[in-house]
């Protein structure tokens, strides 16, 4: 990978690869911290080694002071050095004409895009007009047979379980794709 | 010239108007039923422009008329040079400052981006199907002339048993500092939508080995396609190792045809793998129509973007994440309505 790179990224391998000791651990920074202080430690006797200071000195016998980093964590440091502020492309540049090609394109789609919106709001306040003219005329008549005015809305106005735990079964939201199935729904499946 | 590519190198080094006459002359030889019925059409086609480059032939005359570098001469402005020069401001200094940037929809913007490529199909559903469904689901009759209730006192006064009362702004909500929104009713132009997700991960362990917040940092790019933000601890525990300000934790939100793409996921590909999966916990919510769910660090590689390189994280170092999901509606029944018209099961007790 580190071939195919741009060449401001040679050096940036061999930086990730190892990486300083101060990272590691705070609480092995603060018990080297106390070492120093004339009080003795209250969380380990100052003769006994806990188990991560002997990892350290084993390291540290191995010559190189510096702890080995997971490859694969070094893959993902990698990945956001790319995505850094500092390698953020510089923002397009356009000549006049091509300029306001996009402008005419932008407008035309934004023109596109309030139609259907118009449109869309259109239709939900048509749907919402004509369901309250025919509410109101339920509301006027009186009911079948011989029920009282108003019977047949106070039954509409019955807004059982809607928001319940099951208003709507789940069958319904089958998301409408652009290719959908030659069957629309397969009454026969079962688990 | 793609065409071209695919040749072999012998042929490819001979000059290419050579090979476009051998091409054409062999064409005319032959009759096909296309190219009789381009003939056909061609009285149609005649009258597009089969480039954008073409320019009108210019009689000697106008040639003569052409002089450019008068125009130019006695043009009292300068005119903008060709190439467009304007690069806009690397930061936002706020509304009053002299240089503002573009909008994001300039191409020439620092924050310009192309698009949209698609059509998610949770919002074609949405706008298609269930958002005039809700409406209609949802509708409660206002006879005319119902007097509207009165929401304007929402805040309590002081009962005047002190002098020290006078003046002072008036009590705060019952039982804590948060006033939730009041329930507005579903009409035309109230229908509740989804306005935006957000995904936020907290690692506590990142205080400690700041690889893990680099992990959480990788998954979530993974997941939204986005750089997260980084966010730090608000508290100090010494019993769970976490100290105030430190970077422990990760967010991002996702807002449009993004949101709409990840909640498809989620409803679609990761919910119906969870096994012994019954629903979202119906209690969810915080009383003004934002509902949220979590994911353990096990169910996280059920997402596709992690599961199709899950052996490039580091064992056992995934975070869980949790989902915020802020709708427009104004109450959490509405937007639970509207997940569940989605297709997003609820179980458990319902508390509004």
């Amino acid at each position: 990978m580190s071939t195919s790179l741009l060449p401001s990224f040679r050096g940036l391998a061999s930086r990730l690869l190892s990486r300083p000791f101060a990272f590691t651990s705070t609480l092995a920074l603060t018990q080297q911290c106390r070492a120093l202080s004339t009080t003795s430690s209250t969380q380990a006797p100052p003769g006994a080694q806990t188990k991560a200071e002997k990892k350290e000195r084993e390291k540290k016998k191995k010559g190189r002071g510096e702890q080995q980093r997971d490859p694969k964590i070094i893959n993902m440091l990698k990945h956001f050095a790319v995505l850094s502020p500092r390698r953020i492309p510089p923002p397009l540049r356009m000549g006049r004409n091509r300029y306001l090609r996009h402008w005419t394109i932008h407008r035309a789609w934004m023109l596109w895009l309030r139609k259907q919106r118009e449109e869309r709001e259109r239709n939900w306040m048509r749907q919402w007009q004509s369901m309250y003219a025919a509410c109101e005329e339920l509301r006027l008549t009186s009911g079948p047979g011989t029920r009282e005015e108003g019977y047949l809305y106070r039954v509409a106005m019955e807004k059982k379980g809607v928001y319940g735990l099951n208003p709507i079964p789940i069958e319904y939201a089958r998301p409408q794709v652009e290719t959908p199935p030659k069957q629309a729904w397969n009454h026969d499946w079962k688990r | 010239m793609a065409s071209l590519r695919g040749l072999s190198r012998p042929v490819r080094s001979l000059p290419l108007a050579q090979l476009a006459r051998q091409t054409a002359g062999g064409l005319r030889s032959r009759r096909c039923v296309s190219s009789q019925a381009a003939e056909a059409a061609a009285p149609v086609l005649n009258e597009l422009e089969q480039t954008s480059l073409d320019v009108p032939e210019l009689s000697h005359e106008e040639k003569l008329q052409y002089r450019p570098w008068k125009r130019a001469k006695d043009r009292k402005m300068r005119l903008p040079a060709q190439r467009y020069q304007y690069h806009p401001p690397k930061y936002y200094r706020g509304p009053l400052h002299p240089v503002q940037v573009p909008p994001s929809s300039d191409p020439i913007a620092r924050d310009f981006v192309p698009g949209p490529f698609n059509n998610p199909r949770l919002r074609q559903t949405y706008y298609s199907t269930v958002a005039s469904d809700i409406m209609t689901l949802t509708y409660m009759h206002v006879p005319p002339g119902t007097p509207e209730k009165d929401y304007s006192q929402r805040l309590r006064s002081w009962d005047d048993s002190s002098p020290y009362h006078k003046n002072r702004p008036l009590r705060g909500p019952r039982g804590g500092s948060a006033l939730p929104l009041i329930e507005r009713p579903i009409t035309f132009n109230n229908i509740p939508r989804i306005e935006e997700i957000t995904i936020a991960t907290y690692v506590p362990e990142a205080i400690q080995e700041p690889d893990y917040l680099l992990v959480a940092r990788t998954m979530l790019l993974a997941l939204t396609g986005t750089t997260p933000e980084i966010t730090k601890t608000k508290s100090n525990v010494v019993q769970w190792r976490i100290q105030k300000g430190k970077k422990a934790g990760v967010k991002t939100t996702l807002t449009g045809n993004a949101a709409y793409e990840f909640l498809d996921r989620c409803i679609h590909l990761v919910f119906p793998r969870i096994k012994d999966w019954e629903g979202i916990n119906a209690s969810t919510g915080d009383g003004s129509g934002n509902l949220a769910w979590g994911f353990d660090p096990e169910q996280m590689k059920l997402f596709p973007e992690i599961e199709v390189n899950y052996w490039l994280y580091p064992p056992k170092m995934l975070p869980g994440c949790r989902v915020f999901v802020k709708t427009t509606a104004t109450s959490d029944r509405q937007a639970r309505l509207l997940l569940q018209a989605m297709g997003l099961p609820f179980t458990g007790k319902i508390r509004d």
